[in-house]
């Protein structure tokens, strides 16, 4: 049992020093060939994998899964008949790689050592409790690769591992909620794996080639077909509406899974596409794609406000700030580059911490839903304080998904005298900043709400919870100084709010008033119990069938523009 | 050092400017209205008040609004980036909606949801506005914008899209429902009393020196026009105060981020084509 | 030294505990631009937190007993009370009947009394003043509504009506 969680905790510690050892000795780009005993065996998963779907699909009578199953079985077996000639390395780790190791391994495995604690007191068998941590990975050793290959087969093989480890996981619990949803991850997953094939049999017909670096250095800009199918899967991975269901079902999982496919992996792998693509994007492709990815970020954001369930408040910002991402990595520019790979670092950490804390709230509160956190600083200021950093990440200077946000507008701006139509962009991304803004305060004043004369009473919460969200803290207090170092903005508008974000708390330690008398709120002098509850934006339906059919529009004028 | 001193005196010119405007706005009325000084006249008083507070939160995070709107107008003074600035200037108004929502209290509530809602009407304006100086002068420094030439013409919509800002920062008719003091009491400001009070009530001063300081971005390096924009801004912004009735919160957030967004929206297409 | 700035920047609470609505119209009339009471400084805030000044109107009912003291709680010190009216001082037409407590000082001290039904806007900007000169002098010790307490019954010859005290919150408090 102590064996078990040393040699977890040992092999994170391993994984997260080889990743950095791995950013500071970078040189060169890293590149390498397999031998062909591994292309068979790869040709054999593939076949193992696809089948499985197909079974699962038949097992549980789920007509898209066995459709989407059929067809890629048929497309694969069209792909595996052709054989092109230009060949190169199937294994490049460049720069971007990099930093994906990074976010893999070091938040990933923070989580999975948040997960030896969580899975405890979950009511599975040891057999069961065992294999979702070596599930967990699994997981990250397929993001490991999927990150570092060259090769559209390959990454179509990875691909489809990682909607195939999604599916397993969402559905852990087994139950009837869970099975849906798995299965919903399961279909529509499928269709990034179709989108894929079909790039893969596009890029063979024209270019000759299934590598990504022949693919992108040789893109005419008439014929994008390939770069666009990657595209939409990349949509697919995001969750970017209208595919956005699947994520938002995968909340029925447990915490730690929710919080790795939101951070770490899964989802992190559609703005890593989209930054391996960008520089085979033309003017169009790329207007395109970051007029839907804001409008993403638009409109994920509005459609959260009128959540409350807690997890889901966090799995709709998530999309909307994968919208952010991979219209940053359309844009291409230095700057908008550079911006994306901040905010996919941060982004990581912040919603790692978030998803932590919404496991604690679950497990040592039994709270699930916004309007019930009603006064928890009274109960657990730690939890609490966890929370205001992991929102204040997200939105408010110094940390970096303010920086990314801050660079984003620039570049944006700087885009508009090359196409007045980034225009739209920028007001999307203006107003998706606000909403974001709005949403993740709605959820931090609940947090505050105390009576004029409420005792405290602390609830202890085990040390497993709380390390794992010490060390993400940790993490993000490096990111900060790491953006002072590189100076993405100066250290005056650096430290100023750093300085406030730390008065606040300490502040809140310190001082407690004892001096001034205290008074009961103003209630025009009555004196009646008042219950105050939390607000919401009621949102139509017919908003959400518009945003959704906005958006299907938006990838049909992607792939027909590109074919005419 | 002029810098400097500025930034030092900040709360006190805003005070004096509040302090004139009551004038301006009693004579407009046709009567005599309370003294210059009067701002600080209440300032006194506040201080020698008996503080109340409610809870511990509640007040410092009253304090944390008015530390960093000081914080917002020194960076202005200086120079800063016009973005950061403003997203900055978010922080110090989500300081007050915390402190709004951090008491259990109906009117504390209501006034704070009300912050938010005006702050999603305005705060899109004000980033396209930042945008709108950044394509006329390659920059967002504000020191840069104001060694400019003035950019109010190839500005003008965002101009009067910004005009439509002003009254809901200084909570004038007819966009003040998030005051709203005869209807909510003052909203967010409710539970404070005493010398608590005060730093909201200098926050307040703080705000007109926020609000006027952007207009002056528009004039860039000509003086003359400034002080022809202030003024004619300062009286129209009185004259309408007196003249117009509050209308609706969700009446508020239409006019506004509609009226707002299409001039923005035409303003920086215009600039793109130029 | 603050002392003196009181007395420039009063700020008003005003209550109508069961007036016939004569005083609360004169008392706007007062701050309205005809007699201008804003340029002494007078803010009408409507919010006890942030208060100087408590003008009550009305011969206080049974039912507003408990929200003039629950204000009058709620204002910090140094704060003045005047009691605008006839009905406010003693009691006026209604004294002596069921429903009514004959004045707002049965419950809370009183500062200023300007009679009169209903009083003219003269009257209430001389008495604001006059309360002005009262809250220079006040320094900022509590003064407690002596009707909340058991050994403060009687006051200057004015007995409560109550056998006992009136407890703030009780229950069989409602009428």
């Amino acid at each position: 049992m102590r064996l078990k969680n040393l040699s977890v905790i040992a092999f994170v510690m391993v994984l997260s020093a080889l990743s950095l050892g791995n950013i500071f000795a970078y040189g060169v780009p890293f590149e390498m060939n397999l031998p062909d005993v591994f292309h068979n065996l790869f040709i054999f998963l593939d076949a193992v994998v696809l089948l499985y779907f197909l079974w699962q699909g038949i097992l549980f009578k789920h007509s898209y899964v066995i459709l989407f199953a059929l067809v890629q079985m048929l497309l694969y077996g069209a792909v595996m008949l052709l054989s092109p000639s230009v060949v190169s390395s199937d294994i490049l780790v460049d720069n971007i790689s990099s930093v994906m190791y990074l976010v893999i391994n070091i938040v990933g495995g923070i989580i999975i050592v948040f997960a030896l604690e969580y899975i405890e007191s979950e009511t599975f068998t040891r057999v069961r409790k065992n294999s979702f941590i070596a599930m967990l990975f699994f997981f990250l050793a397929v993001m490991n690769f999927i990150v570092s290959t060259n090769n559209i087969e390959i990454f179509f093989l990875l691909f489809e591992l990682t909607t195939l480890c999604s599916y397993v996981l969402i559905g852990y619990r087994g139950d009837e909620l869970s099975k849906k949803n798995a299965l919903q991850a399961l279909w529509m997953n499928q269709i990034g794996g179709v989108a894929i094939l079909m790039a893969l049999i596009f890029s063979i017909l024209q270019y000759d080639t299934i590598y990504f670096d022949v693919l992108i250095t040789n893109s005419e800009p008439l014929y994008l077909l390939p770069i666009v199918f990657l595209v939409l899967a990349a949509f697919v991975k995001g969750a970017s509406i209208p595919f956005e269901n699947w994520l938002l079902g995968a909340m029925v999982a447990p915490t730690p899974v929710s919080a790795i496919l939101h951070s770490a992996t899964m989802v992190k792998i559609a703005p890593f596409l989209m930054l391996k693509l960008f520089p085979a994007m033309s003017g169009f492709v790329s207007l395109t794609v970051t007029l839907i990815g804001t409008f993403v970020f638009f409109s994920a954001s509005l459609l959260a406000l009128s959540k409350d369930y807690f997890k889901e408040i966090l799995g709709l910002s998530t999309i909307a700030l994968l919208g952010l991402m991979m219209a940053l990595a359309a844009i291409g520019t230095p700057e908008a580059i550079t911006a994306c790979l901040v905010l996919i670092v941060f982004h990581a950490i912040s919603k790692a911490l978030l998803f932590l804390q919404a496991g604690i709230l679950e497990k040592s509160f039994h709270l699930k839903y916004v309007d019930d956190i009603d006064g928890l600083v009274n109960r657990s200021p730690l939890v609490v304080f966890f929370i205001i950093i992991g929102f204040a990440s997200l939105t408010l200077p110094p940390f970096g998904a303010f920086i990314a946000k801050f660079m984003a507008i620039e570049s944006i701006a700087g885009e508009i005298h090359n196409n007045p139509l980034y225009v739209f962009a920028l007001i999307f991304l203006a107003l998706g900043s606000v909403f974001l803004t709005l949403l993740y305060f709605k959820v931090m004043t609940k947090l505050f709400a105390k009576e004029a004369d409420n005792k405290s009473q602390y609830v202890k919460i085990s040390k497993y919870y709380t390390i794992p969200s010490f060390l993400l803290l940790a993490l993000l207090v490096i990111g900060v100084y790491i953006s002072f170092e590189r100076e993405f903005l100066s250290s005056l508008e650096l430290v100023v709010p750093l300085l406030l974000i730390a008065v606040v708390p300490l502040l809140f330690a310190t001082l407690l008033f004892q001096k001034a008398d205290r008074v009961k709120e103003y209630n025009c002098g009555e004196k009646d119990e008042i219950q105050l509850s939390m607000y919401y934006f009621h949102m139509p339906r017919n908003v959400q069938l518009t945003i959704s059919v906005l958006a299907t529009l938006g990838m049909w004028i992607l792939v027909l523009g590109v074919l005419l | 050092m002029i810098e400097m001193l500025l930034i030092l005196f900040a709360p006190l010119i805003g005070g004096l400017l509040y302090g004139f405007e009551r004038i301006v706005r009693a004579r407009m009325q046709n009567r005599q209205g309370p003294p210059l000084l009067q701002p600080f006249y209440d300032m006194y008083k506040l201080i020698d008040k008996q503080a109340f507070i409610v809870n511990p939160y509640h007040s410092i995070l009253g304090i944390m609004h008015f530390v960093t709107l000081w914080i917002v107008v020194a960076f202005i003074i200086l120079g800063q980036n016009l973005l950061y600035v403003i997203f900055l200037h978010l922080l110090s108004t989500i300081f007050i909606i915390l402190a709004g929502f951090s008491v259990k209290s109906i009117y504390s509530h209501i006034g704070a949801n009300r912050e938010l809602l005006a702050m999603l009407a305005y705060e899109p304006i004000l980033i396209m506005m930042a945008v709108g100086f950044f394509m006329l002068n390659g920059s967002f420094d504000i020191s840069i914008i104001r060694e400019k030439e003035a950019s109010l013409f190839p500005l003008f919509l965002l101009f009067l899209a910004y005009l439509t800002v002003i009254p809901i920062k200084l909570k004038k008719s007819p966009f003040d429902a998030t005051e709203a003091h005869q209807e909510i009491v003052g909203g967010v400001e409710i539970e404070f009393s005493g010398v608590f009070f005060e730093f909201l009530y200098m926050a307040k001063w703080l705000e007109y020196i926020f609000v006027y300081l952007l207009l002056f971005l528009f004039a860039g390096n000509n003086i003359l026009l400034a002080t022809a924009l202030f003024l004619i801004v300062f009286l129209l912004l009185n004259l309408i105060d007196n003249a117009t009735a509050r209308i609706k919160m969700n009446h508020l957030i239409k006019i506004v981020l509609g009226v707002g967004i299409t001039l923005g929206m035409c303003n920086l297409l215009g600039l793109s084509y130029v | 030294m603050y002392e003196k700035y009181r007395k420039k920047s009063p700020w008003i609470l005003h209550y109508n505990a069961g007036s016939c609505n004569g005083c609360d119209i004169e008392i706007l009339a007062a701050l309205a631009p005809k007699y201008d009471l804003e340029r002494f400084g007078v803010i009408n805030t409507g919010n006890p937190k942030q208060s100087d000044i408590f003008l009550i109107t009305g011969p206080v009912t049974l039912r507003s007993r408990e929200r003039i003291v629950e204000l009058y709680t709620q204002i910090p010190e140094p704060k003045v009370v005047v009691a605008v009216g006839s009905c406010s001082c003693t009691g006026g037409v209604f004294r002596d009947m069921y429903n009514v407590e004959d004045g707002v000082d049965r419950y809370i001290p009183v500062d200023v009394y300007i009679p009169g039904c209903a009083v003219s806007p003269e009257l209430i900007i001389d008495g604001v003043v006059k309360g002005l000169d009262i809250l220079e002098q006040k320094t900022k010790e509590m003064e407690k509504p002596f009707k909340l307490f058991q050994e403060a019954t009687t006051k200057d010859g004015i007995t409560s009506r109550r056998e006992t005290p009136l407890r703030v919150g009780e229950d069989n408090e409602k009428n």
